[in-house]
């Protein structure tokens, strides 16, 4: 897709996005110095585990910070810098540029409106479409992430619905307004793993049918696998290892994204043990002058705990000092 | 919805039964009774008032004969201690009075204590947040008997402005302090709850939603906010209305406005049985079309509460 591409400017480039939070206890260094590119059409993996950043990043993307929130970097789209845009400008972004998908399809839904006037507000707002055609348009993606009976149950309310299918409309939302950018945020999380699967194959066939890039930001480094083209691995919000998700599963390079490999349970093998990482997820009360992961690494030496090393190496991109692949 | 309408207007009838059985049995029980005096009457005057007033039967049989002529003439018997006067006449002279303050010092509690409140909201931790939130606290431990005083002393003695009593077939000028004092508090609550509720709404993910959809601040707040954030409101203004109405006593003595409270005072002294027994029934009519008109409301509002009526 990369190398298909007549312009050479990414769609999207994120320049040393920091995210702090003022906190009752100080402030928290949410995200630190992320730097990531997206190309038109690109699937793009953020994986961590919970606290590492993730979520802000794509939250610091769509302008959508908690209040006590503060992000400082780079966000560039479409040539302009999202971090220094007035809102109403930003508004003319959000979903019809970029959508995004939101983790708990229980909450982010409105309980008091029709799922019709959901859908339907976002074409009005950003392309002036009638009310008529607005529906129409609602129906349409409705169709499309495959709810059943779509017509009859254009006006019903968010809890008539099951789990799975709140989701599939919390889907439909993003895709309103056919973006260039769909910012998947858990999106499978709160769902049991055979609507997981669903989720995930109608997200890959929307995908591929409108184009359109795709970061997904997850835990689950199983959904990731058959998805995404590239991987970033996030921990204590710096990256670890930026890769072709193939080499990530097959040569992990950072001992951080090995250790999160053999959490995983492994069908071929299942009487191996599951090897947890010792220690907890660093404080973040500091940014961090040192590899954040250090404290937990077992091949950590003395200088890992005095330098923050850069994201390096080409194809493959990690930052540490001593690389898996150095030690084997 | 109809159905559970219908359902819900026959439970009133049970529910009233029970209440006139107990509410007779405790009046009678309270010491005193409304032709006990100081100097006690000659037993053969007092037999014959009692038997003029049907009070010489069994207290079952008393009852039974009031419940009688309620359902079958809608008649809650004559007053005893106002001569020639029924419950009726004195309920049907001062309740509309009280009612239509009641409504008017309801209508001043939402028309201003709901933009207070989301205006305190969306300045959330600003200036008029501050003012607005201090100034709610501070009328909402305001008394009622000290605030009609101090209007009276305003806009009557200094201003000239309002009358500083009576009704006057209830022309605007007579009706206006009555409705402020009655209701200044009650606003001042309705202020803080809208801010509050408001405050959490515009925290939830859905907002979070409406925002990602691209929306101006505006149409999120009134298409996706307004209706949750006003639903603790609602909740809170159905028993306020009927305590506006029921404590309005002070109100009715105060400004003279010959509003039923008077006659609930008047009839509280007096042991005037009936006056109280009719006032109780009424007053719990009015709680119970409350109480459905809210549920109507809910239901109108949340589409959760609607499905589930069945």
């Amino acid at each position: 897709m990369r190398d298909t591409q007549t312009n050479t400017a990414p769609l999207l480039s994120v320049r040393d996005l920091s995210v702090r939070f003022r906190t009752g206890d100080g402030l928290v260094h949410a995200v630190n110095n992320v730097s990531f590119d997206i190309d038109v059409g690109e699937k793009l993996a953020v994986v961590g585990e919970s606290g590492s950043g993730k979520s802000q990043i794509a939250l610091a993307i769509m302008g959508l910070l908690a209040k006590n929130g503060e992000a400082s970097g780079k966000i560039m789209f479409d040539g302009r810098d999202l971090l220094h845009l007035p809102l109403g400008e930003l508004n003319k972004i959000r979903a019809r540029q970029i959508g995004i998908i939101f983790q708990d399809p229980m909450s982010s839904l409105n309980p008091y409106m029709t799922i019709e006037r959901q859908l339907a507000e976002i074409v009005e707002l950003h392309e002036g479409a009638s009310r008529r055609d607005a529906r129409k348009r609602a129906l349409e993606v409705m169709d499309a992430v495959q709810i059943p009976d779509a017509r009859a149950r254009l006006d019903a309310y968010p809890h008539e619905f099951s789990g799975g299918m709140r989701q599939r409309i919390v889907i439909a939302m993003a895709l309103m307004c056919n973006p260039r950018l769909i910012l998947a945020d858990e999106p499978t999380t709160a769902l049991d793993v055979t609507v997981q699967a669903q989720i995930m194959k109608l997200l890959g066939d929307i995908q591929r049918d409108m184009g359109t890039a795709v970061v997904l930001i997850t835990h689950d480094l199983g959904v990731v696998a058959g998805f995404c083209d590239e991987t970033l691995v996030l921990y204590g919000g710096c990256i670890m290892e930026q890769a072709p998700t193939l080499s990530i599963f097959d040569a992990p390079g950072h001992p951080y994204t090995r250790g999160l490999l053999r959490a995983v349970p492994n069908i071929e093998d299942p009487a191996a043990s599951l090897a947890a990482i010792p220690g907890s997820p660093p404080s973040q009360r500091k940014p961090p002058a040192a590899c954040p992961f250090a404290p937990r690494c077992v091949d950590a030496v003395d200088a890992c705990h005095l330098t923050l090393p850069d994201l390096d190496g080409d194809g493959s991109k990690r930052a540490c000092l001593r690389p898996v692949e150095v030690l084997t | 919805m109809l159905n559970f309408t219908l359902r819900r207007l026959f439970a009133v009838i049970p529910t009233i039964l029970v209440l006139i059985v107990f509410s007779f049995y405790l009046m009678r029980l309270a010491p005193g009774g409304p032709f006990t005096s100081e100097r006690p009457l000659p037993p053969a005057v007092m037999a014959n008032v009692l038997e003029r007033y049907g009070m010489d039967e069994p207290l079952h049989v008393q009852l039974w004969s009031y419940i009688k002529n309620i359902v079958l003439y809608f008649d809650f018997g004559p007053s005893f201690s106002q001569k020639d006067r029924t419950v009726n006449d004195v309920i049907a002279q001062g309740f509309p009075v009280t009612l239509t303050y009641g409504f008017w010092s309801a209508i001043f509690v939402l028309v201003c204590g709901v933009p207070l409140g989301i205006i305190a909201a969306l300045r959330h931790n600003g200036f008029w947040d501050y003012t607005m939130t201090g100034l709610a606290i501070f009328s909402q431990i305001f008394p009622n008997f000290v605030l009609a005083p101090l209007m009276v002393l305003l806009f009557t003695l200094s201003w000239g402005l309002l009358p500083g009593g009576g009704w006057n077939g209830g022309q605007w000028q007579y009706i206006v302090m009555p409705a402020i004092a009655l209701g200044t508090s009650y606003m001042a609550g309705v202020a803080r709850l809208t801010r509050g509720s408001m405050l959490e709404v515009l925290n939830s993910p859905f907002i979070r939603t409406a925002r990602a959809k691209g929306l101006p601040e505006r149409t999120i707040i009134i298409r996706h906010a307004l209706k949750p954030a006003l639903l603790p409101t609602l909740t809170y203004m159905g028993p306020v209305f009927v305590y506006m109405i029921t404590g309005s006593v002070f109100i009715d003595v105060f400004f003279s406005t010959g509003g039923i409270g008077q006659d609930f005072i008047d009839g509280a002294y007096s042991r005037d049985y009936s006056i109280l027994l009719g006032l109780a029934i009424l007053y719990s009519l009015l709680t119970f079309a409350l109480t459905l008109m809210l549920d109507l409301l809910y239901a109108w509002i949340d589409p959760k509460v609607r499905s589930s009526m069945g």
